[in-house]
């Protein structure tokens, strides 16, 4: 806006009509400018030091201790909509070898899970698993786990990020090392809910 | 067949004294035609129920439909000419002096009809007619300039006058007058006759002119023994008898088709009429094309929706966009409702700054034109209401080419946003320079998981026209994050990654973790609705 009136200012043939009034002028566009600026701006006082990350924020935390078998711990991250992130929790066994995690398979009982293609708004082709059907296996240079859905539903997505960059896993299990995401009924995720703790008994159970 | 005829009593009707007296030029142009009509078919159609109007009709009389006189006198008419006064001695009592209902036009021709409350309702002629619609328009809508007057009639008027017409062409086939006019063919509808003869009444009545008009006066007709709607073929073949005494059942079969002839052989007593015993439901609706009126919203809360938002029964944040300006427009220009058309859309906690975002309002059947001034005072009202939740501005009428302006170009526009972001180590300056440096750079966003649940899995390319940071004096880890982007790109994801389905994110491009606390469009570049 300002710099159109400047423009019309320079122009020597605007002299010789009678100028043209711009739709804001140069006055009501600075101040709108400065009354947008003062909007935006936060008040310094109330930022947070740390503020809740986006998955704090957007899912509620569950955590399956002992999936199946000792210490293969596991999280589901619900978000409002029902869909539910699965992961790896902090105190599952695979993190506790020598070198940590060094691979991810998907490649587990019946099919690849890395090649299933759901399309559509209806999630065509999405597979319906059991809550202790393989998702995939974690590596580490002694052994290999096997990570389960936890929760019975269909599969969407899982990470196939895994395959070529497994050290995620090791980094950020909790947020960009998350295994898959899958879509329960609503009545099945009644169901299982109960059997899931919360973070904060998680980290008792685990002494964090 | 039967001796009775079926004619309203003649004898004691004052018009036909006053009719006497004066003889205009039309009244005069129609006996002058009557005298043509063959006296037996005449008689043949009185005898099957068929009103004087439709009789002109099927002999292309139009004097006879037009003439604003009551059928009484156009029966006296009729029998002078056809001499049929011998005949009607014997005649029965009809309830209340109404005439019986008309074989083919079901009453519609006789200007006779059920009015909403079930009351049977007859006019003697057109222009009584189109009084009574125009006296109904003038009820409700004060400013019409033009009208356009729609019919809707039951299918089996049109039946009911192909097995008459058949059966007179058969009948008649051999007679002199027959061949020489080459009858009943060319026929005026009944939907025409009707329309034609309303409608400079009804010009004259709302003194205005009949057009291609945004202004619609409906009339629908209907009749429950008018099953032809559902009447296939094969349906109904069954030996049920239609209640409204049929004649002349052959074999038990009912035949609506809109064929001419039904069977082989149509004689004399072979005749397949479906009568009624009650005139037409007859509905007048109004209808207005809608108005638009568009404009740019600002919304100034984290707490509105852009439309109205409820899940079981409970209402998602504290208002909406939709209903703060429909809500005022709409008794404005005295509506039945609105509909809310917006240039995307924003999430219910993002607020909409800047030069705001182009709406259209859809008023439904608008009764009231308003005057550039009042839009400019209802502007001024949404933007001066206490809760400061929503503004408007450039507030103005748009003819119908509204909704295409909405449309045209929508998925190409940039949107620019200013977003408040929170990263996990402290801003220096090689950040600064690491967002401003690039350029359209291309985003890979798998489809957010807050929308997974609703929209198809696919990736999705966006671009990052520019970024800047803006430092927040007092902060180390805070900034505001300036920048314009493809429309449809999810700003939120892109600033902490969603998990790492969205890439490059700004968590990965600084190289730390990033959220993102709050978010404002601040521009919507379209080049419409801009004064």
């Amino acid at each position: 806006m300002t710099t159109q009136n400047a423009d019309s200012a320079a122009d020597p043939a605007a002299d010789q009509q009678p100028p043209q009034a711009p739709a804001v002028s140069y006055d009501e566009g600075y101040d709108a400018e400065k009354e947008l600026h003062k909007l935006l701006l936060p008040n310094v006082n109330d930022l947070p030091i740390s503020p809740s990350s986006a998955v704090e924020s957007n899912f509620v935390t569950y955590l399956a201790p002992d999936f199946l078998k000792p210490e293969h711990d596991q999280y589901i991250y619900r978000h409002a909509n029902g869909l539910c992130v699965i992961g790896l929790a902090a105190g599952h066994v695979a993190f506790k070898d020598e070198g940590a995690i060094t691979a991810v398979d998907f490649n587990v009982g019946k099919s690849n899970r890395s090649e299933i293609k759901v399309t559509g708004k209806r999630k065509r082709n999405a597979q319906h698993f059991e809550s202790n059907t393989a998702l995939c296996k974690v590596c580490t240079n002694n052994a290999s786990y096997i990570v389960r859905c936890c929760i019975k539903g269909s599969l969407l997505e899982v990470n196939e990020r895994l395959l070529k960059q497994p050290e995620l896993l090791n980094s950020a299990a909790d947020r960009e090392g998350y295994i898959a995401i899958i879509m329960p009924k609503p009545a099945d995720w009644q169901k299982i809910k109960d059997s899931f703790i919360s973070f904060d008994e998680y980290k008792k159970l685990r002494h964090f | 067949m039967s001796d009775e005829y079926v004619i309203t009593p003649v004898v004691s009707d004052p018009n036909l004294a006053a009719s006497g007296d004066e003889v205009t030029d039309e009244m005069k142009l129609l006996e002058n035609a009557v005298q043509e009509l063959p006296a037996n078919a005449v008689k043949e159609l009185i005898t099957h129920e068929v009103c004087v109007r439709c009789i002109f009709r099927l002999f292309n009389i139009h004097e006879g439909i037009h003439v604003l006189v009551s059928p009484t006198i156009l029966y006296s008419i009729i029998e002078k000419a056809t001499k049929l006064e011998a005949v009607t001695t014997k005649c029965s009592q009809m309830p209340e002096g109404k005439s019986n209902i008309c074989s083919i036009c079901l009453g519609v021709m006789q200007f006779s009809y059920r009015d909403q409350r079930e009351m049977l309702v007859e006019k003697d002629h057109a222009a009584d007619f189109a009084m009574m619609i125009a006296e109904s328009v003038k009820e409700k809508y004060h400013e019409i300039t033009s009208f356009t007057l729609e019919v809707s009639l039951p299918t089996l008027i049109i039946e009911n006058e192909s097995v008459i017409l058949s059966y007179m062409k058969k009948k008649y086939a051999s007679e002199v007058w027959f061949q020489e006019k080459s009858s009943f063919e060319h026929i005026i509808s009944v939907k025409d006759a009707l329309k034609l003869s309303i409608t400079n009444s009804l010009e004259v009545s709302l003194g205005v002119k009949s057009s291609v008009s945004d202004f619609r006066i409906r009339l629908t007709y209907e009749h429950e023994d008018d099953t032809s709607a559902e009447n296939k073929m094969g349906k109904n073949q069954c030996n049920k008898r239609i209640k409204s005494g049929m004649y002349g059942l052959r074999n038990g079969f009912v035949k609506c088709t809109n064929a001419t002839v039904q069977s082989g052989d149509v004689s004399d007593s072979n005749f397949q009429l479906k009568k009624v015993g009650m005139p037409c439901h007859m509905a007048l609706t109004f209808s207005q094309a809608p108005v638009y009126i568009g404009g740019r919203y600002l919304k100034l809360s984290r707490n509105v929706s852009q439309t109205r938002w409820i899940i079981d029964d409970e209402r998602k944040g504290e208002a909406s966009v939709e209903e703060l300006i429909g809500e005022n427009i709409l008794p404005m220009c005295n509506g039945d409702g609105y509909k809310f058309h917006a240039a995307g859309r924003e999430d219910i906690d993002v607020r909409m700054l800047g030069s705001g975002r182009p709406f259209l309002i859809e008023i439904q059947n608008a009764r009231h034109l308003p005057s550039q001034e009042s839009i400019k005072e209802m502007e001024k009202k949404i933007n001066g209401l206490q809760s400061n939740l929503v503004r408007v501005k450039h507030l103005k009428i748009l003819g119908s080419q509204g909704w295409s302006l909405m449309r045209e170009g929508e998925a190409e526009k940039q949107k620019q946003y200013a977003a408040l972001v929170w990263i996990s180590r402290s801003i220096n300056e090689d950040d600064l320079e690491t967002l401003s440096s690039l350029k359209d750079l291309k985003v890979l966003q798998r489809t957010p998981i807050r929308v997974l649940h609703r929209r198809s899995p696919l990736d999705r390319e966006k671009i990052i026209h520019w970024m800047n940071i803006e430092k927040i004096a007092g902060s180390s880890q805070y900034f505001l994050l300036h920048l314009c982007t493809q429309a449809g790109t999810y700003i939120k994801e892109f600033v902490h990654g969603d998990l790492g389905r969205t890439h490059p994110s700004i968590g990965s491009l600084l190289g730390c973790r990033a959220e993102i606390l709050q978010l404002d469009v601040t521009d919507v570049k379209m080049d419409i609705l801009n004064e």
